[in-house]
């Protein structure tokens, strides 16, 4: 696992020169380091079964829109994570060939995004973009898509039901897309995405617009699609939607890739940096506040307002679990609850871009 | 109940976990999704992957494609100007017709005839398909351009290639179809005021089934050629109007040129096309009319180059919308 867009392995904000132009938010260190799964790769490392970015820059004109990406990115769902004019929007257009990278190279599963007629065999892609081919309704829609597709009538159609099924819209399906609200538009563009059954699903934003219970079920949906094996790439700038839905999340900003992985392991190798934070409910707090202090790891442990229990920072977490156990076993304390307190994608973006803020890419 | 409630409510249905698709043999060719398991990746399309070309799937998508344009630019409220112009000169020849001593003599069809011919050459040609043909093929890539909708295509396992050319023939298929029957219609509204037995005796034994036929032909290659200049134009510039006004420009200005620039104009292979010559004015530069077939396959030319020109920019086209 490895934070920073290659080069050494990142630590954390103060860690490494960061990217060029100082938007590297943070600071993490540009470089391949890879410890995981989910590392930066090279274009050859598994390339036929992943999503590979190799050295991948993208202009617009003096514009950046994102710079030196490494990206190896396996099956599962993977969040794209950053604030409006991060670069995600760009990562996804790149990533699906309607842009074409200044520099570097992009393969999804060893194939050129340049082939369309291959590509959208086993990709699937609903952009941000909240605009329709005027004057059909949604069945209409993807049906005459899935025909582009070069299915016949009578699979089109199947196909067409099936994914308006699965968004829930079978009975919104015969009216005008015009007429549908935000959410409906939504759930139609990612039916269309997912109508062909494919390999590779990248979603631009696809949570916005959605109530709370639509998006549930789409969470739902998209685990479901993850277990099968699917690659699902789903972009958001809320970042606890993204910790709800990943598996691993890329996290961007100004144009940079300033952390990737499991969000566990990015925020592992900011402890040194960054004392992981531990909220701890117990019946005896001061107990514990007194056998943190004598180890040299816990840097900080503060009472609650209501002295119902303590809230730590360590720089080593798994040896803090230890010291716990050994607490509740031999002094018999109750604990109510344990929880880190800043081990989600926000606290970790957070710190990541606090040293450097983010320096004008785009979306 | 606010909106995002109303979504859920219009939506009707939650999302769920798919039925079944209807299982078979699938026809040559054709992606298979069949019997696939829930969120089971589609298989690849036999021929397109496979080396060779695959011209059944290539036909289905070139239908595919012409259905959709027909469906979302043709069919709805956004053809109704092209409708009616499409029926301006028939109505202009109707409204002749009806309109009592609009004929000076009903047994001089020169004078229809020669009505005709400056119609077609003056208002058909040069107004009513130029224009027509700004509309439809002006549109076919720009107008999703601007609405962000080209993106729908390029999201799909089609060529780039192919989309270009399904969009040009759809594009030529109606224009050829509302011009056409415009032309056919004003030839026809044109004689119909005259004497019905020297009609009939100028069309079953005359030159009239020819002249209709050159008018019919010089309809067919303006559309083509014109068709395939505000396609390619399309993919240059922001608003093919501008351009396209410039065009209509030279057009119009082609009786003075030079007749080297004449050379450089539509106007001058498709007006020696026609079937009768009309007269150029005082102040026209006079120059020799290229011959049919070297108009013919000049114009046929310019329309594959244009269109290939159009096929190699859409290749390298990107969807950023963000300079549109």
């Amino acid at each position: 696992m490895t934070a920073g867009t290659g080069g050494a392995p990142a630590a954390g904000p103060q860690a490494g020169g960061g990217a060029a132009g100082g938007g590297a938010g943070g600071g993490v260190a540009p470089g391949t380091g890879a410890a995981g799964g989910f590392a930066a790769g090279t274009a050859a490392a598994g390339a036929g079964d992943r999503i590979v970015f190799d050295d991948v820059s993208k202009f617009y004109g003096e514009v950046l829109g994102v710079n030196r990406v490494r990206l190896s990115i396996p099956p599962g769902i993977t969040g794209l994570v950053g604030p409006n004019g991060s670069g995600k929007t760009t990562l996804m257009n790149l990533m699906v060939g309607l842009l074409r990278p200044s520099r570097g190279s992009v393969r999804v599963l060893g194939m050129a995004t340049d082939r369309p007629e291959q590509l959208f065999r086993r990709v699937g892609y609903a952009t941000q973009y909240d605009a329709f081919p005027p004057g059909l309704t949604g069945y209409q829609l993807i049906e005459s898509l899935l025909r582009v597709h070069g299915y016949d009538p009578r699979q089109a159609d199947a196909l067409a039901w099936r994914a308006l099924e699965r968004v829930g819209m079978v009975e919104a399906g015969g009216r005008k897309v015009a007429a549908y609200s935000k959410g409906m538009r939504q759930r139609v563009k990612l039916a269309q995405a997912i109508a062909h059954q494919p390999s590779v699903l990248v979603l631009d934003e696809p949570l916005n617009g959605l109530d709370p219970m639509a998006r549930a079920e789409l969470i739902a949906l998209l685990r479901e699609l993850a277990g099968a094996g699917l690659w699902v790439v789903v972009s958001s700038h809320i970042l606890h939607e993204v910790d709800l839905i990943s598996d691993q999340v890329v996290m961007l900003n100004g144009g940079y890739v300033v952390a990737e992985g499991d969000i566990v392991g990015v925020r592992d190798e900011m402890e040194e940096q960054h004392p992981a934070q531990v909220l701890i409910r117990c019946d005896r707090p001061d107990l514990l506040a007194a056998r943190a202090f004598a180890q040299d790891h816990v840097v900080e442990a503060r009472m609650l307002a209501d002295r119902s229990g303590l809230l730590l920072r360590t720089r080593d977490a798994a040896r803090f679990y230890q010291m716990l156990n050994r607490v509740v076993v031999d002094e018999g304390l109750t604990v109510e609850s344990v929880a880190p307190a800043d081990a989600d994608v926000e606290a970790v973006y957070q710190y990541l871009i606090d040293a450097e803020p983010g320096n004008g890419g785009r979306s | 109940m606010n909106g995002q409630a109303q979504d859920a409510a219009a939506a009707g249905s939650p999302l769920r976990p798919a039925p079944p698709l209807p299982a078979g043999p699938l026809p040559d060719g054709a992606p298979a999704a069949g019997p696939l398991p829930d969120a089971a990746p589609a298989r690849g399309v036999a021929g397109s992957d496979h080396g060779g070309a695959p011209w059944a799937l290539w036909r289905r998508q070139l239908g595919a494609v012409a259905r959709l344009e027909l469906r979302k630019s043709f069919l709805g409220k956004r053809a109704l100007g092209l409708y009616l112009l499409a029926m301006a000169p028939p109505a202009v020849f109707a409204l002749r017709a009806m309109l009592p001593r609009a004929i000076a003599d009903p047994g001089n069809l020169g004078d229809a005839t020669l009505l005709m011919a400056e119609l077609y050459q003056g208002f058909i040609l040069r107004v009513v398909v130029f224009l027509g043909c700004v509309a439809i093929f002006g549109n076919l890539v720009r107008r999703e351009v601007l609405d962000r909708s080209l993106h729908f295509y390029f999201l799909t396992p089609l060529r780039r290639e192919l989309l270009v050319l399904a969009k040009y023939l759809t594009g030529l298929a109606v224009s050829l179809t509302l011009f056409g029957a415009s032309t056919l219609a004003s030839f026809f509204l044109a004689y119909l005021p005259y004497d019905a037995r020297l009609r009939a005796g100028f069309l079953l034994h005359g030159p009239g089934l020819a002249h209709l036929g050159a008018y019919l032909l010089v309809t067919a290659l303006a559309c083509a050629g014109y068709g395939a200049a505000f396609l390619a134009l399309g993919f240059f510039f922001r608003s093919p109007a501008i351009p396209a006004l410039a065009l209509f420009g030279w057009e119009a200005i082609h009786f003075l040129l030079p007749p080297v620039l004449k050379q450089v104009s539509v106007i001058h292979y498709l007006q020696a096309l026609c079937p009768v010559p009309l007269s150029q004015g005082p102040f026209a530069l006079l120059a020799d009319a290229p011959s049919t077939w070297v108009s013919i396959c000049g114009l046929l030319a310019l329309t594959v180059v244009l269109v290939a020109v159009s096929t190699l920019r859409i290749r390298r086209m990107e969807i950023s919308y963000l300079d549109d």
